[in-house]
């Protein structure tokens, strides 16, 4: 195990998870910004099926 | 000469009977308790038939259903060897529209936002004396995620599995009445008045790419999550392509039912009397509760900064979403909503925060499982 199990070892983990949820998350919505640019490259017909 | 009272003998040592306790006795009420609120009161049927009976088998002595060679038995082992939640993942993933998420990606951060619960209740459990791994199993009951739960404790602390997944379950059901007394107070009226811009089309395409997109982040960046994320993404990649509908259709009917089931009777057969009955479990319960009422804080209090920030375009009821448990929490502020404007129709923008919300525990697992060195 990386981290202490002691508090200290609970605070780190928590403060380390916490930021990581927000950078992995962020990172997530910045590409779904990039999401309308999909449809430059074609489209799918839904009623083809 | 048959001598009977050794017959009678003989056969009552086969029952069980001869050796059930008051704690056999306690463990059968709680799951008829069960029974009673999943049929009678039409409280989680899906969760709770499933896990009261298999709590009332379990605790009558000589049945055997749970032990080695028993049918629970074996029920277990696909959550212990993590084939189920997976399982239950690819159907929910198969039954559920992104397009809310992709369409509104600033809401998105309310995902991680949500789940300060879980830190404060793992937290709590540290200084509550169980160790770390038990700690962040008990603090992931905050993600409101049912699968996430079990997915993690099986891997950090599986002895607390009955009283985690019953936890978990028991608050998500429970959301209802939890959240709103929160979201109340921590908004203004005006604020749960605000009607939000509707979001835009978004495309077959682009729902389509979507989990293809997931599936690459995740498995790159969180293997120890990747199972139940791919799963998640390829039910639903079988759901937009729109060509593999009758597979779409039994991945989330037909088979969701079949694993839910076995999930639910897996859970059940982990509710033996000397494991359940502890003050563990009542502290479990106690930290489950304190991880909702803080990640709905935190995700309504994030709401209301993104909306000072934008000018008064976002209602903060929505942040409480962020929670996950698709789409309970969706719908609770939608409620809370209508209540103060009944033209006011929240349930699509709240969507949005309630999807990143599983990707919010998943991530959040995910760090967990890869610092504790599972």
């Amino acid at each position: 195990m990386m981290l202490s199990d002691d508090i200290t070892g609970a605070l780190s983990l928590s403060i380390i998870d916490f930021i990581l949820s927000f950078v992995f998350i962020a990172g997530i919505g910045g590409i779904l910004y990039l999401f309308p640019y999909i449809n430059k490259l074609g489209e799918v017909k839904e009623n083809k099926y | 000469m048959i001598d009977f009272g050794a017959l009678m003998n003989a056969l009552l040592s086969q029952t069980g009977l001869i050796s059930i306790s008051l704690g056999n006795i306690v463990m059968i009420l709680i799951g008829a308790v069960m029974l009673y609120l999943g049929i009678g009161k039409k409280y989680e049927p899906f969760l709770l038939v499933g896990i009261g009976l298999a709590c009332i088998v379990t605790n009558i002595p000589g049945s055997g259903l749970a032990e080695p060679g028993g049918l629970f038995y074996y029920a277990y082992k696909g959550v212990e060897l993590l084939i189920l939640p997976p399982l239950i993942f690819l159907g929910i993933g198969a039954m559920t529209d992104f397009g809310p998420m992709i369409a509104n990606p600033s809401l998105v951060i309310l995902g991680a936002a949500a789940h300060l619960g879980i830190f404060v209740a793992l937290i709590g459990a540290k200084i509550l004396g169980f160790s770390l791994a038990e700690a962040c199993s008990i603090g992931i009951i905050g993600g409101a995620d049912g699968p996430m739960a079990i997915y993690t404790t099986v891997q950090l602390a599986p002895h607390l599995l009955p009283q985690i997944s019953v936890a978990a379950y028991s608050y998500m059901a429970l959301m209802p009445l939890i959240q709103p007394p929160v979201m109340r107070l921590l908004t203004t009226k005006s604020e749960r008045r605000i009607i939000m811009k509707q979001p835009r089309y978004v495309s077959r395409l682009e729902k389509i790419v979507f989990p293809v997109v997931i599936i690459i982040i995740v498995n790159l960046f969180l293997p120890p999550v990747a199972p139940l994320i791919t799963m998640l993404m390829l039910g639903n990649l079988i759901r937009e392509c729109l060509l593999l509908d009758r597979m779409a259709e039994t991945v989330s009917n037909s088979l969701l039912n079949v694993i839910t089931l076995t999930l639910t009777i897996a859970i059940g057969s982990t509710m033996k009397a000397d494991n359940f009955l502890t003050a563990q479990t009542l502290i479990i319960i106690v930290l489950g509760l304190v991880a909702f009422v803080f990640g709905t804080a935190s995700g309504v209090i994030c709401a209301r900064i993104m909306n000072k920030i934008s000018g008064g375009k976002i209602n903060p009821l929505i942040g409480s979403a962020g929670i996950a448990s698709v789409p309970i929490a969706a719908r609770v502020s939608h409620k809370v909503g209508q209540e103060e404007n009944r033209n006011n129709f929240l349930i699509m923008h709240a969507m949005g925060p309630n999807l990143a919300g599983v990707f919010g525990t998943a991530i959040s697992g995910g760090i967990m499982l890869a610092l504790l060195g599972h």
